[in-house]
This record gives structure tokens, C-alpha cells and sequence, in this order.
């Protein structure tokens, strides 16, 4: 193996080959592996607290919104729709946030060896993922226990949409951890935008229960607020991909008589029509495209910062 | 790369630091101090640096702290980027720069091999293979499933040290390993050196440990402030190194700061060694010539002769010589007025000290009732150097031989030869 750093020639020092590729791929496994040992096993509770903690917010969101506001769209188990929005959030919401410190929290050892440095992102991230597929596993295991849910094959959906919620949190991920090496202050924004990104992405309501108060505001003719900035805010709530995610999930798995999100914004196929409020098939791929647009960005600047990261930690 | 010998190339390498002036690496402080620009100070860590590394080299960088040696060591490694120039690396490098990288201890020793061993490049079912030598090398059978946390620092560096070694690269680069560990420890770790010297493995060492350098180094680069000032075998360099820091601490003048005591009737007016070449060297060489130059002056018309007393002691105090001169045979002291002065030279044509600092103290004594007129405790410290770097006080200019055994030992056979015909049928084997 010959390694070439030349400084007219940025790329040269990195071309990765087979054995090389084995090396990381397994580096990248064992630090998520300890990473995630070491988050359950220094408490005593362990495990507990991932489940905890959105047991916690779902408890306080269900009492506040479907018992205190009646919020609920009609469908069965709108609970379960509630703590699915939660976990999918949750691990949303710790996967940027561990991963974005990751590279500053492995100072150590970027100074110190050389490997590429997205492996260490990477391996926070999977170790949210573990988490976060295990949480999964409860909340199906509950509907199935409590509902009986019909399981069919649209279920399979499931895979591609769970990779899509990943892509989305890793690039986020690699872009706020190139911005938290040079700016420490990033984490602080970061959560007032996770503040906002919360009530936009519909984790504590589903998409078609915004409709229906859409939906309803026309038909019984209010005039305030007015229908074009409700459908403004439909609009942009389902560009949003994680409300997509969600949503798409909640059909999958728990509400198969709510429309799929990329239905709902293309305003046609709804038995009683009460969904076609909005009818913008313009945003049917703007999800899809904000992640890859999210992951590519994130990639490419990770990528152009990521030499200097030993010497600027 | 056209040459396959080659393992490192470094050509015309350059790096430098952006030091930022402002304390603050905020975001918020980028958008309210958005117009000014970020001020900032260019550090030159390497400058211009250019050399090669032979396949199955033992090389030693050396330097005060920062003169840009772990900088070039992590250049080489990877880990930072050339700002100018380039580094051809031929031959897979061992990613460590120091044992344990990747340690966490919260985790178990067995967890951590696992760990700290992906990052050296070993895979999982290889490390079940050698994980009962890793821990037995070690020495830590008792403690496998004990937190890191838990272990003595000695322990862990047995750990790192254990798992280090079973790397499969050509390349070694390491910095400072030799700083920690007790003596057994170095010891363990020469011997992996020596064995890694045996297997042609090519191995980049930056170390404090002259010793070092100089035993397993077969050669030597000396940094200074980002410069490669030297490059050789490792004796000269190191040799280099140590003029080089010791002519930083002292001067071959007379301190400011002497013990002086003494009557003053004839005082000593300045003092200096100088090198062969006449010019003024506090840290002569083993083996070279070395002359102390001495002033003084007669302050008292009575004084027609002195003694001068030359004593040269170890740092630890043990008086190695001392030399008188009676000065009045010589310098026609007893003719000369008040106020009137000389120069006393005291010339070592091959310096018999070895390694290890020094002191010279003078004392300027009458001749007849050996009252003090003037004497300076230490007036000169200096620092002897040994190329060699042998252990000891002095060089005693034996010469070795070896006879072989055929002829009977000179005490077992009769006294038949005469005594100086012994030396001529030896065959000279000077050992180093």
C-alpha cells in the first residue's frame, strides 16, 4: 500500500482499498458496539432509561393533547400513533445530538491514529440506531399485544423508510459535527431548532388530523384563520421528511385506514374526499429529496473539513 | 515511490498553525464579529523539511519541545496534512503514535482489546487467537474482565504495550513510548525493538531518550524550530543535540552568581574554556582538547609569587583532579608592579571526562603560607559529551585485547617472555 499526502494534491492521501475497507467497517462496528455498552451499563437502571425517557414524553404528550385537548383523528389506536411519532423523534433527536459531538468527544483518539474520521459519527450514530430498533421492537410487540393489528406485507415498507430516517439523521449528523469542531455553540442552536423541528414534524398529531381541522375550517366556513395559510402550513409540514417518516410509518404499522402521506398531498384516492383539501403533487418528491440533498451536503463538507480536524480540536 | 527501498519520503515538507488570537470559537461570536476578520498568528511548525527512510531503517527524530517533531511524526502518520510538499509512505504504517489510543475505562480489559485493537488494524477472529498471548504477555491473566478503570497505570501500559505489538505493520511510528513504564518495562520494550530491527521492519522513533537514539537508532534527525538542523548517524546527532541544548543553559564564562572568598591581594579577573579551535565551548567533547584560560591581577605590591589551583568536580561534588601551578617560576611575578596581570592556561589535549556535568574551581593561594588571595567555587559548570554516551566518570585510555585462548593465559604460563614483549604479540581489539 502506498499512501501519498501532498499538499497540491488534497485527495491523494486517501485511497481506501479492500482490506483497508474490512479494517474501518470493523472499527466502525466495535466502537458503536462499546459506545453503546457503555451508555447502559455505567447506571443502574441501564437499558431502562432509553425507554424511559420517551415513556416520560409520551406520557406528557398523551395527557396533554388526547386527554386535556381530545386531539385524535378518528383512528383506532391513536395512542400508539403518539408513542411511535415519540420514539421515531427520540432517536432522531439523540442521534444528531450524540453524533455531533462525536468527534470532539474522540479527541483523543483523532489525534492520535489515523482512520477516517466519519467512522466516528458513524459509529454514534449506530449506536442510536441499536436503540432506536429496539424501541421499535417494543412498540410493535405493544400494538400487537394490545390491538392485534393486522399484519400484511405493506409492513415491508417499513425497511426502506427506517434507512430513509437514518440517511436523514447521519447526514444531519455529519454536517453538525464539522460545524461543532469549529463552533461549540452549535449544540445550543441545534436545540432550539430540534424545539421547532418538534412541532413541525407532527410527533404529537398526525398529518391527517391536521387536515381534518383543515378540512373542517372549510367546510363549516371559518374564515379565521384563513384556509390559504393553513394550507401553507400542511404544505411545508409534509416537505418536512421526518413528518413523512412518521406518517408513513404510523400507516405501516399501526393506522392502515389513514392515507399515506404521498396521498394525502396529491389530493386524490381518499374515500370520503375529506383529505383533498390540499393538492400539491409538486411535494410528493420533496421529502425524498431534502434527505438526499441533507446527506449529500453533510457528506461533502464533512468530508472538506475533516482534515483539519486533528489539529483543530 | 520509484525507488522500492524507500520507505519514507518526505520532500520539501511544510506546516503550519493557525494560532487564533481571539479566545472565543463560538458561533455566535462569528455572526456578531462578522466584519472583522479572525485574527490570527501563523505558527510554522515544519519548515522545508526534506529526507528519506530506508526499508528496515531504525530512525530517531529528536528536538527540544516543540522544534515539530511529533507534528512530523503525525504528518507521517496521516493524522495532519502538509501544507507544502510531500510525503511518500511506502508500506502499511501502524496507525498508533502512543500505547493506548482508544482506551476507555469504562470498559474491561477484554472489551478494550477488542477496541483498541480494530483500531490497530487486527480483526476479531485474529484477536481471539492472540488474546491469551496479549494477556499474557502482560501479565494480567487475574484481571481480564476487570474495568480499566481498576488497573494501575503500569498494568494498562502492559496492556497497550502487549496489544501494540502484535500490529502487522512495516512502519512503526512512535512517539515517546519509552516515557512511561518502570525499567522492566523499557526493558521489554528495547527487546520488541530489537526484534523488530531483526524482522527489517522500518521503524520512525521520537523519543527525549538519548539513550535510546543511540543504542537502536541507526540514525538520527535533529529538529529545531520546524528546521531539520541535523542528519546523520545517531551518535553525531545526538552528539549535536546534547551541544545544542547544553550551550542554551550555560556559557563557558565566568558565572555571575560564584562562591568567592579570599584576601583579594591577587585576584582572579575572568575565566573561559575554549575548544581546539580557540573558541569558547562549555560542553567539550570526550577525547578533545580542551584549554582553560585564566586572567588575573596583582592587587597587593607585597605578593611576589602565587600558586594557582585548578580543581575539576563532578556535578555530585567528587573532586576528579586537581592541578597546581606555582605561577612566580614562570610569569616573573615578583618583578611586576601593583596592578599588573597575566593569562594562565591550562591545556587537556584528550579530555578524559565522560558524560555528566562538571565544575572547574580555582583558588589563587601565596605560595609560602598558603593563605586564600582569591578563590571561586565553581567558577565554571560545564557539561562534558561523550559520543558514545558511556556510563562512568572517566575515561582511562586502556586499550583492550583479547588473547586467544591456544596460547596459555599470561598468569598460568611461566614468566619465560620478558613483560614488553607481551604487548607486541597481542592482537588490538579495541571494542566500542
Amino acid at each position: 500500500m502506498t499512501a501519498t499526502a501532498d499538499a497540491r494534491r488534497p485527495g491523494a492521501g486517501s485511497a481506501p482499498q479492500i482490506s483497508d475497507f474490512h479494517h474501518y467497517r470493523q472499527l466502525t462496528l466495535e466502537l458503536a458496539i462499546s459506545q453503546f455498552k457503555l451508555r447502559y451499563t455505567q447506571s443502574v437502571l441501564g437499558y431502562v432509561w432509553s425507554l424511559l425517557k420517551p415513556a416520560m414524553l409520551f406520557g406528557v404528550t398523551y395527557f396533554i393533547f388526547v386527554d386535556l385537548f381530545k386531539i385524535n383523528d378518528g383512528t383506532q389506536f391513536y395512542g400508539m400513533q403518539v408513542l411511535l411519532g415519540i420514539v421515531v423523534w427520540t432517536f432522531f433527536a439523540e442521534c444528531t445530538g450524540s453524533s455531533m459531538g462525536a468527534i470532539a468527544g474522540s479527541a483523543g483518539l483523532i489525534r492520535k491514529a489515523y482512520f477516517p474520521r466519519s467512522i466516528v459519527v458513524i459509529a454514534a450514530s449506530l449506536s442510536s440506531l441499536f436503540t432506536f430498533l429496539i424501541n421499535m421492537l417494543i412498540v410493535f410487540a405493544i400494538a400487537v399485544l394490545l390491538h392485534q393489528i393486522d399484519i400484511g406485507l405493506r409492513m415491508l415498507i417499513v425497511i426502506p423508510l427506517l434507512l430513509e430516517l437514518y440517511v436523514l439523521a447521519l447526514g444531519l449528523s455529519l454536517f453538525l459535527a464539522s460545524l461543532h469542531v469549529q463552533f461549540h455553540d452549535v449544540g445550543h442552536l441545534w436545540d432550539v431548532l430540534l424545539q421547532v423541528l418538534f412541532y413541525g414534524s407532527g410527533v404529537m398529531f398526525s398529518l391527517t388530523y391536521v387536515l381534518q381541522r383543515l378540512h373542517y375550517a372549510l367546510a363549516v366556513g371559518v374564515k379565521t384563520p384563513s384556509p390559504p395559510r393553513l394550507t401553507w402550513i400542511i404544505e411545508l409540514m409534509t416537505a418536512n421528511p421526518i413528518t413523512q417518516i412518521i406518517e408513513d410509518l404510523r400507516h405501516a404499522l399501526l393506522a392502515p385506514e389513514a392515507p399515506w402521506t404521498e396521498l394525502v398531498v396529491t389530493g386524490h384516492l381518499v374515500a370520503d374526499r375529506q383529505y383533498a383539501a390540499v393538492n400539491a403533487p409538486w411535494l410528493l418528491p420533496v421529502p425524498f429529496l431534502v434527505v438526499i440533498a441533507i446527506f449529500i451536503c453533510g457528506s461533502l463538507i464533512f468530508r472538506a473539513r475533516a482534515r483539519y480536524f486533528a489539529e483543530n480540536l | 515511490m520509484s525507488d522500492s527501498s524507500v520507505a519514507v519520503r518526505v520532500d520539501h515538507l511544510s506546516k503550519h498553525f493557525r494560532i487564533p488570537l481571539d479566545r472565543s470559537a463560538t458561533l455566535k461570536h462569528r455572526v456578531t464579529h462578522w466584519r472583522s476578520a479572525s485574527r490570527y498568528r501563523i505558527l510554522d511548525a515544519l519548515l522545508d523539511v526534506s529526507f528519506d527512510v530506508s526499508n528496515g531503517e531504525f530512525i530517531g527524530i529528536i528536538g527540544h519541545n516543540g522544534s515539530g517533531k511529533s507534528t512530523l511524526l503525525k504528518i507521517l502518520s496521516r493524522i495532519y496534512r502538509p501544507d507544502e510538499g510531500r510525503v511518500v509512505v511506502n508500506g502499511k504504517v501502524s496507525p498508533f503514535l502512543e500505547l493506548g489510543v482508544g482506551f476507555n475505562p469504562e470498559l474491561t480489559a477484554r472489551e478494550n482489546i477488542f477496541l483498541s485493537g480494530a483500531i490497530l488494524g487486527l480483526g476479531r477472529t485474529e484477536l481471539h487467537r492472540v488474546f491469551d498471548e496479549i494477556i499474557g504477555f502482560a501479565e494480567l491473566e487475574q484481571f481480564v474482565d476487570h474495568k480499566l478503570k481498576n488497573f494501575s497505570s503500569g498494568m494498562e501500559v502492559r496492556l497497550a504495550f502487549s496489544l501494540a505489538i502484535q500490529a502487522h505493520a512495516e512502519i512503526l511510528m512512535m512517539d515517546e513510548v519509552l516515557a512511561v513504564g518502570d525499567a522492566a518495562f523499557q526493558q521489554k520494550c528495547l527487546d520488541i525493538f530489537n526484534r523488530y530491527k531483526r524482522e527489517g521492519r522500518t521503524i520512525v522513533l521520537v523519543t527525549h531518550s538519548i539513550e535510546a537514539v543511540t543504542t537502536y537508532c541507526d540514525r538520527a534527525l535533529l529538529l529545531d524550530h520546524g528546521r531539520l538542523v541535523g542528519d546523520g548517524s545517531a551518535i553525531d546527532v545526538t552528539a549535536q543535540y546534547r551541544r545544542a541544548i547544553g550551550l542554551h543553559s550555560g556559557s563557558s564564562h565566568l558565572a555571575a552568581e560564584v562562591e568567592r572568598r579570599g584576601s583579594g591581594d591577587v585576584v582572579v579577573t575572568g575565566m573561559r574554556m575554549l575548544d581546539e579551535r580557540g573558541g569558547e565551548d562549555a560542553n567539550p567533547l570526550t577525547g578533545g582538547f580542551t584549554r582553560f584560560e585564566l586572567g588575573y591581577r596583582i592587587q597587593n605590591d607585597a605578593v611576589s609569587e602565587f600558586t594557582c589551583v585548578l580543581c575539576i568536580a563532578r556535578g555530585d561534588g567528587l573532586i576528579i583532579s586537581e592541578s597546581t601551578l606555582p605561577v612566580s617560576q614562570y610569569a616573573q611575578v615578583g618583578v611586576s608592579q601593583r596592578g599588573s596581570g597575566g593569562t594562565i592556561l591550562y591545556d587537556i589535549p584528550q579530555l578524559p571526562l565522560l558524560d555528566g556535568d562538571y565544575s572547574a574551581t580555582v583558588e589563587l593561594q601565596g605560595r609560602r603560607d598558603g593563605a586564600t588571595f582569591d578563590r571561586l567555587e565553581h567558577a565554571i559548570r560545564f557539561h562534558v559529551i561523550d559520543k558514545r554516551a558511556r556510563r562512568g566518570a572517566i575515561e582511562t585510555g586502556g586499550v583492550w585485547s583479547v588473547v586467544p585462548n591456544e596460547q596459555p593465559a599470561m598468569w598460568a604460563a611461566p614468566p619465560a617472555a620478558t613483560p614488553e614483549a607481551t604487548p607486541r604479540e597481542r592482537r588490538p581489539a579495541r571494542r566500542r
